[in-house]
């Protein structure tokens, strides 16, 4: 359940927002990668650790991926239409470009010319259509390709693939980044193990978790450099943070503050932050109860202190946040000034809204991901050195999403794709937005998100995205003090690794060892 | 998790009446023989379903924790319908029982179900199976081996220095918890000397790409058992000391090493045998910790996640072999005991 839970990009199939209409670009699709090192070099086998449990191994492209390495391997075997990416947040793949109609539904993608499986056949829009339409029709495929009916994912020719969404959407492209996965037209489920793909790397053999994957040599994104890719899987970060210490692998994906702690102290190691990884905000249910009143939620909001939070909860390996979900995005306010602790004006909104500083207010948390239930704890005493008694109760998971989750009062969350503040609106704050957690109505808001996604003109888009993140910081349900870093610890010789947040980091096809 | 561990210790109670010596010795062999057998069944029966209620009450304790493989296999997004849906497909909207009830009645045909994600459960433990088998052996061979020399050791030099130090280090040992042991084993053997890998990494065979890689597991595994298993060794030789027959070989002025090895030991492997079988249940338990710790690719890795995933037939499936595995050591376990009980006679 833990790993799943992260997974949450998948499931929405990790949108942006930055893209524009008719967006054609090109190239491999490659994220800026982290250079220190003279020019690439080809060859060698890069030893890649990423979390996993044995019981939760699937081979779907389109399954429910909780694993990590199952994700890794996914991603380098096969490629998605479109890819994360830095400035806009999305970049070509197997879709080497694409272009909306007017009225922002109509969207076609053409397909990248040479792209081959690794069986030597070409890549048509039969073959993504019927991968497309795979997704779609899953069980979770409501929730990856929101908006898009199966039957209305069709083909144009060989080449060109049209998605046709119930409503307008400037972001669809996003939504393809990350579980798009394009496998030949009518593979069978029980082929799925061994189905040829298209992306950068082959698969050499696959067995419970653990997988070796070479070079493609004709992939059509550009030349790969790595021989080789092999991945373990590791039950737990301690495990694989030992396995990097000791020289067994050279890239620790996804491994965390505490290994980075003692990577910091050696000279074969370097820890790479990958910035606004995770958000793990407080949730104030804004519908009824005592956190309705917007002056409470500012008040919780101005007591806070960021500074220690971002020190103390994330060892440092993180950056302060200003109640606006989706950092990461190009498009990310940044002017709207910093919120910062003041208990003068948080005690005199809360005497305004005339809040209870009698009772003592439950705020519910798990151990889901590391610093979750420190973040809590460590808010509650920040709450009562402003009068406000928060009493932090750990809930095991399995209850916590069953119980708690969108129905609590005051309650942790996390969410790990960020850089789209209009993909996390449309999930979490919009009035009947599937997963409101804050059970948020706002008119004003709804209206700005419209605009936002469905306004004729990129002007008008802009200013409009513009004001839904000056409503998040005003008044929304959600207290988002901080952004934990990703980190992932490679030994000095692993080079090009990528540097985006998220998913972001199964982006090896630049990697090369020195 | 703990889920085997309760299992390991129903499974591990042995029972005295089989312990019983064999009918009197003057009864004709064939009846003797044939009683023997019957009785070998009636503990099999009994074991069977033992084995048969622990995996009742593992079906009920996931139902009772909060969550279902449904829910645990969700996307986030997932909305309650597609969620109800799941439960449908996975068959959980069904009464508790007759789940049971049809994954008992396939299990004698070698079906272990198939879990939450849609894996067989027998494929998902073909792999992990036999490398728990072959770490617990391991230990299990280590633990036997380590705890008869020490204890014999320690009972040829009663209360003299060699014992005290033994006895204190046996306590020491099994008082360590698994995880902190482990954590030192890794940080000197592997981390401050480099003499050992610190982690398993499988290859495409799906076993320890090498041997090396089994060291540090076996030994957290072996060293607290062989702590218990010592001071159980030392105190039924000191029980058996005291009896005639040894006392007897003592005066006529046997060497000590042939009264311990000769007289002493042989009255003592009833003792002996029950304290290792019982092991093989924390072999197997700790095997859960343990192997998470090393990253060994075996079965504690995949119950430790599937009770997380909330994940009953792949939870059941593992507890059934590991408790067919116990529950085999204990019937040998008794065998050894009904022998060497009659050879006494």
């Amino acid at each position: 359940m833990y790993v799943n839970r992260r997974q949450l990009l998948i499931a929405g199939g990790g949108l942006g927002a930055a893209t524009l209409v008719g967006c054609s670009s090109r190239g491999g699709g490659a994220p800026a990668p982290q250079s220190t090192g003279g020019s690439p070099k080809r060859g060698g086998t890069l030893r890649v650790g990423a979390l996993g449990r044995a019981g939760a191994i699937t081979r779907d492209p389109h399954g429910t991926q909780s694993n990590e390495s199952d994700y890794l391997v996914l991603s380098l075997v096969f490629d998605t239409l479109t890819v994360p990416a830095g400035k806009p947040n999305t970049a070509p793949r197997l879709a080497a470009s694409w272009e909306a109609g007017p009225d922002l539904r109509t969207w076609r993608f053409k397909i990248a010319p040479g792209a081959l499986f690794h069986d030597g056949g070409p890549v048509t829009a039969a073959d993504v259509v019927w991968s497309l339409r795979r997704l779609r029709n899953t069980k979770s495929g409501a929730s990856r390709l929101p908006g898009v009916q199966a039957d209305n994912i069709t083909a144009d020719g060989d080449g060109t693939v049209v998605l046709v969404s119930d409503y307008p959407n400037a972001e669809l492209p996003l939504l393809t980044r990350l579980s798009s996965f394009v496998l030949k037209k009518d593979t069978p489920d029980n082929a799925l193990d061994k189905a040829p793909g298209t992306g950068p790397f082959k698969l050499d053999w696959y067995r419970n978790g653990n997988a070796r994957l070479v070079r493609n040599e004709k992939w059509y994104g550009g030349e790969v450099l790595l021989d080789a890719v092999e991945i373990t899987m590791f039950e737990t970060a301690q495990a694989m943070s030992n396995a990097i210490l000791a020289g067994q692998i050279d890239l620790a994906s996804n491994v965390g503050p505490v290994a980075a702690r003692t990577a910091e102290t050696r000279k074969d190691l370097r820890v790479v932050r990958r910035a606004d990884d995770m958000a793990m905000p407080i949730v104030m249910r804004a519908k009824d109860g005592p956190f309705a009143d917007p002056r409470v939620r500012e008040a919780l909001r101005l007591v806070v202190d960021r500074d220690a939070m971002v020190k103390q909860v994330l060892s440092g390996y993180g950056t302060v946040a200003n109640d606006i979900m989706g950092t990461g995005d190009p498009r990310y306010a940044r002017d709207i000034p910093q919120r910062v602790r003041n208990l003068a004006r948080a005690g005199q909104l809360l005497t305004e809204a005339n809040f209870d500083l009698g009772k003592t207010y439950d705020l519910i948390t798990t151990e889901d991901i590391a610093g979750l239930a420190e973040s809590a704890t460590l808010f509650a005493n920040h709450a009562r050195e402003a009068g406000i008694r928060i009493n932090v109760v750990k809930q095991e998971s399995g209850k916590f999403w069953d119980e708690t989750w969108q129905k609590g009062t005051l309650y942790t969350t996390y969410w790990g794709t960020n850089d789209s503040v209009l993909f996390l609106g449309s999930k979490l704050m919009v009035g009947d937005a599937g997963q409101n957690e804050a059970r948020f109505a706002d008119p004003a808001f709804d209206d700005a998100y419209r605009r936002a996604v469905g306004a004729a003109d990129e002007a008008g888009r802009a200013a409009a995205l513009v004001e839904v993140q000056k409503i998040q910081h005003e008044r929304s349900g959600y207290l988002l003090w901080g952004m934990a870093d990703g980190i992932d610890v490679a030994t000095a010789k692993v080079q090009g690794l990528p540097t985006l947040a998220g998913y972001g980091r199964v982006q090896l096809q630049s990697t090369w060892l020195r | 998790m703990a889920a085997l561990t309760p299992g390991a210790a129903a499974a591990g109670s042995t029972d005295p009446a089989t312990a019983s010596p064999p009918g009197p010795a003057r009864a004709h062999s064939a009846h003797r023989a044939g009683r023997a057998a019957l009785r070998a069944g009636a503990v099999l029966l009994r074991r069977t379903l033992v084995l048969a209620a622990l995996l009742a009450v593992v079906f009920t304790a996931v139902e009772i924790l909060p969550g279902d493989a449904a829910t645990a296999t969700a996307d986030r997004g997932d909305s309650a319908a597609a969620i109800a849906a799941r439960r449908e497909h996975l068959g959980l909207d069904r009464p508790l029982w007759e789940r049971f009830t049809d994954w008992m009645t396939a299990l004698p045909t070698g079906d272990l179900g198939t879990s939450a994600r849609g894996e067989k459960v027998a494929d998902l433990l073909r792999d992990p199976f036999p490398n728990t088998l072959a770490l617990a052996g391991a230990a299990f061979v280590l633990t036997v081996a380590a705890s008869l020399a020490l204890g014999c050791l320690a009972a040829a030099r009663p209360g003299r220095r060699t014992d005290r130090v033994i006895g204190h280090t046996a306590t020491t040992a099994f008082a360590i918890p698994d995880f902190v042991l482990a954590t030192g084993l890794v940080l000197v053997l592997s981390l401050w000397t480099g003499w050992l890998p610190a982690v398993t990494v499988a290859d495409a065979s799906g076993k320890p790409a090498e041997w090396t890689m089994m060291i540090m597991p076996v030994l957290a595994l072996a060293i607290p058992q062989t702590g218990w298993n010592t001071r159980i060794v030392r105190a039924a030789l000191t029980d058996q000391a005291d009896a005639p027959h040894v006392e007897a070989a003592r005066l006529d002025g046997l060497s000590t090493t042939r009264v311990l090895l000769r007289h002493a030991l042989p009255g003592a492997l009833p003792v002996i045998a029950t304290g290792i079988a019982t092991s093989t249940g924390m072999l197997l338990g700790g095997a859960v910790v343990v192997e998470t710790l090393f990253n060994h690719p075996g079965m504690g890795t995949v119950l430790a996640g599937a009770v997380a995933g909330r994940d009953t037939t792949l939870i059941a499936g593992s507890v059934a072999l590991a408790g067919a595995a116990i529950t085999l050591v204990l019937l040998a376990a008794d065998l050894v005991r009904a022998k060497t009980a009659g050879a006494g006679r």
